[in-house]
């Protein structure tokens, strides 16, 4: 059932959860699994990528789930998912009790409100690009500007903005009978 | 006590469900629920924990860690994540296993090009939340807009650009 050793998965598994600071995540999965060790191809990883978009949950840890599923069964899946979350849980951890129980250094203040001002540029950046490569036509465009503004400027409850676009947006890209 | 904590797992099981498109977009929600609802932390302190997230390895939603930690402590910490990780990991698992006879069916299909755009719309609002809090003068927007061009630039790193950001707003006494 499983196609690599499950102590094989978890280091590398883990060495990712060390490791992947920053944006564009799933990156850092793809070079390790794809790229350098080809243990999945590239088809599989963009079939376990599509259905993290799909679930419910953090994406990079399912996907995480989903490839160590792929690789390694029940166990695989347990221990990849375990081994993305647990080290930086840790970190934070550790980094919260600093910030909460000793606080910061007026000089440290400024530096996280500097760190939150960068991290906006970046997740703006960050979601042009997906955007830019992702929306295409103009019923993509138009569901994402809705979902925007619904749940951006317009403060209305996501849920409530996901509960009414998702039918409309199914509705557009639903399945048309192809010529096959 | 163990109300509050019931109701921080609830919350973060309830967030870990609408994360569609990564957990930028669950932001919004995340902010609405742990600081205007339920008080558990400032909008000051929320700004801070996912900026200290992005600066920690793994998955961004790790904010959830911090949130707990801030409600309950360690206990409120362990609930927090096992509540965001763990269901919808078992989900994800259970799924995958499937997945192979699922991808067959045409509305599979349909679902994946539906979820796309409502994904990226839902991640744009976590930019404008985020954005609401974080950028609150001229010194934060000149910050934030040299992070997203030193970004784009794909010279640097992003953990290069976020802790530029620190010493910048440290020089600038932000």
């Amino acid at each position: 059932m499983s196609r690599i050793g499950l102590s094989r998965i978890f280091r590398v598994f883990a060495w990712i959860g060390l490791t992947s600071i920053g944006g564009g995540r799933y990156a850092f999965l793809h070079d390790a699994l794809v790229v350098r060790r080809s243990w999945v191809r590239g088809d599989e990883f963009a079939q376990d990528l599509a259905l993290c978009q799909l679930l419910p949950g953090p994406n990079f840890s399912n996907l995480a789930v989903a490839l160590g599923a792929r690789l390694g069964g029940w166990r695989g899946a347990l221990w990849g998912g375990v081994a993305v979350v647990l080290p930086g849980a840790l970190v934070l951890l550790a980094l919260s009790g600093l910030y909460f129980r000793v606080g910061l250094t007026p000089g440290l203040a400024h530096a996280m409100r500097g760190t939150g001002a960068a991290v906006v540029g970046l997740v703006f950046v960050a979601t042009a690009t997906i955007a830019s490569t992702a929306l295409r036509g103009w019923r993509a465009v138009t569901i994402a500007a809705a979902t925007f503004a619904l749940v951006g400027p317009l403060h209305v409850n996501t849920a409530l903005a996901i509960a009414l676009v998702v039918p409309a947006s199914l509705w557009l890209e639903r399945p048309r009978r192809a010529p096959s | 006590m163990i109300a509050d904590l019931a109701r921080l797992g609830w919350t973060f099981l309830w967030l870990s469900v609408i994360c569609v498109g990564g957990g930028l977009g669950a932001v919004p929600e995340m902010q609405r629920q742990v600081v205007d609802r339920w008080h558990w932390l400032t909008a000051r302190e929320f700004v801070d924990g996912y900026a200290l997230s992005q600066l920690t390895p793994g998955p961004n939603m790790l904010v959830a860690v911090f949130v707990g930690y801030r409600a309950h402590g360690l206990i409120g910490a362990l609930l927090a994540g096992i509540a965001m990780f763990l269901p919808s990991g078992l989900l994800t698992a259970v799924v995958a296993r499937q997945w192979g006879n699922l991808r067959r069916w045409p509305w599979a299909d349909a679902a994946q090009r539906a979820f796309t755009p409502i994904g990226i719309g839902l991640m744009a609002s976590g930019v404008y939340t985020l954005g609401r809090a974080g950028v609150h003068d001229g010194p934060s927007a000149w910050i934030a807009v040299l992070a997203g061009l030193a970004l784009w630039t794909r010279r640097v790193p992003a953990i290069g650009v976020v802790l530029a950001g620190g010493v910048l707003g440290w020089l600038a006494n932000l």
